[in-house]
């Protein structure tokens, strides 16, 4: 039994190579057409992602940090406690007495305020503390990828190789739908993050005009954008570091307590307007960007979608929400095939 | 690791049977030595016992075989009519290669034989990764093709005895 984590971080670690791979077997594929060499190919692919994602991730780190260390000084003086019995209050007069009863006391919220507050310092201090095994990870799944980039048309061949001959060519007729269906997933959701990321940041410049002091929304957008792959949960996800970017950006400024939208609906640190331009986002994105560049991706009934995160969600977590959809779509063309072969049993 | 190695660093042995056998398919005329090898890296060596079918009648058909060795008859199996009797070097089901219709004969091994497989999705693949080889075995696909429905007509033009 020991060695089951062990067995499940390397299938890991597969399942990510083999989705880098996914992702940039087309390119690498196109770059071999110019080049003639597929090393070269896997070589420019994977170092320019590498050094794009190592100066996103660099420059991210040290952004949050300058913000963390201002909002550290922020939360020393005064008027932090000042602001939150301040919220406390505003938000306790604007409700109906049997629902602002419920609300704790003001002293309690402060308390609860800076719990919350240390308690996402700490995962995000312990997420960095586990840099150490997350670069062996990342390594191993590095050196996976390139082996499975330069070497996919042959690893192939040897799976085909073990087919029995009577199931080769609906075998391979599998693989390939296989291949199209998951290809054809992961391009539709890459240009999907990226639209919903570019929307996000343009949303919340927006919001900076009209004086929402939101600072890193590269950033946000991006994460947004990422937190979008999981269908459904996601945009609520990318969300979260929006607003509480603006919280810890605003908090002591009256006029942002005060904000109001349209100077009649309050929306106290402009929490309201950052969760109405995220759904503005998705619905330009559901509505617009999605059916154009993913259309029928995977083909399942929303239904079964809604079953099948729930399945995935429920067994591996997040993780298996973001695989959910895909490895249903694989499922789905499996089985597709072998319907097909035994209705057509006598035709092999 | 071993196709790494026969990628960069072993040279094209020219003596490999396979090679040798694609090079007088004519729908591989042309080609370069690499080209060849290239091809032959994506191509499936099966080995078929005396008796088996390679495809049966309206069976889903995915693309052609080439006699490495061995013998393969093409027959109706309904009226067991025997349409050709192939050996080393012939080729057939070159038309599966470019439509999605179900076979029009059954193929069956008559001697214990080694095939070579190419197939549609072989020939995509070698279309996105390079597209000038892709083109040129298109090209000669269509002269296969061209030449078979030429004779076809001649065939039918010979006034009926």
């Amino acid at each position: 039994m020991e060695i089951l984590p062990f067995l499940s971080s390397i299938i890991g670690m597969l399942v990510f190579s083999f989705l880098f791979t996914t992702i940039f077997l087309q390119a690498v594929d196109s770059i071999e057409r110019y080049t003639r060499s597929r090393a070269l190919g896997v070589f420019l692919i994977l170092s320019t992602t590498i050094m794009i994602g190592v100066l996103f991730i660099g420059s991210f780190i040290s952004n949050l940090g300058s913000q963390i260390k201002l909002f550290t000084q922020k939360i020393q003086r005064e008027d932090f406690t000042t602001s939150i019995e301040n919220l406390s209050i505003s938000i306790r007069d604007s409700l109906p007495d049997m629902i602002a009863n419920l609300i704790p006391e003001s002293e309690k919220i402060i308390l609860i305020a800076k719990n919350v507050m240390v308690g996402i310092f700490q995962s995000v201090l312990s997420l960095l503390g586990s840099a150490g095994s997350l670069f062996f990870i990342a390594f191993m799944v590095l050196i996976f990828t390139i082996i499975l980039l330069i070497e996919y048309h042959d690893f192939k061949r040897s799976l085909v190789r073990f087919m029995p001959n009577k199931y080769l060519e609906v075998g391979l007729r599998m693989i390939y739908n296989i291949e199209l269906q998951i290809s054809k997933y992961l391009r539709g959701q890459i240009l999907a993050a990226s639209s919903v990321a570019i929307l996000s940041i343009m949303g919340l410049f927006l919001l900076n005009q009209l004086g929402a002091n939101i600072t890193l929304i590269v950033f946000i957008g991006i994460i947004a954008g990422l937190a979008n792959l999981i269908p459904m949960v996601g945009p609520f996800i990318g969300m979260i570091p929006a607003i509480l970017i603006a919280l810890m950006n605003n908090i002591g400024s009256d006029i942002a307590l005060n904000h109001q939208i349209f100077g009649s609906i309050p929306s106290p640190f402009f929490v309201l307007d950052i969760i109405i331009m995220f759904i503005i986002v998705q619905q330009i994105d559901n509505n617009f960007i999605t059916p154009l560049v993913v259309g029928e991706s995977v083909g399942l009934h929303p239904m079964a979608v809604m079953l099948v995160l729930l399945i995935g969600g429920t067994l591996i977590g997040p993780l298996g929400m973001l695989f959910a959809i895909p490895v249903a779509g694989v499922l789905k063309v499996v089985m597709t095939e072998i319907i097909f072969i035994t209705k057509n049993s006598h035709l092999l | 690791m071993k196709s790494l190695y026969q990628n960069y660093f072993k040279k094209n042995d020219n003596s490999d049977p396979i090679l040798k056998t694609l090079k007088n398919v004519p729908i591989f005329e042309n080609l370069s030595d690499k080209e060849l090898s290239d091809v032959a890296r994506l191509t499936h060596e099966r080995t078929y016992k005396k008796d088996e079918h390679v495809f049966k009648k309206l069976a889903p058909a995915e693309g052609m075989y080439v006699i490495l060795d061995g013998e393969v008859k093409i027959t109706d199996s309904d009226s067991d009519t025997i349409f050709a009797t192939l050996g080393s070097g012939d080729f057939f089901g070159e038309l599966a290669l470019l439509d999605e219709e179900p076979r029009s004969a059954s193929a069956i091994a008559t001697l214990p034989a080694r095939l070579i497989g190419f197939f549609r999705t072989d020939l995509l693949t070698l279309m996105k990764r390079s597209p000038e080889l892709g083109n040129k075995i298109l090209l000669n696909l269509s002269r296969v093709l061209g030449e078979r429905l030429r004779r076809t007509n001649q065939e039918l033009a010979k006034p009926s005895q």
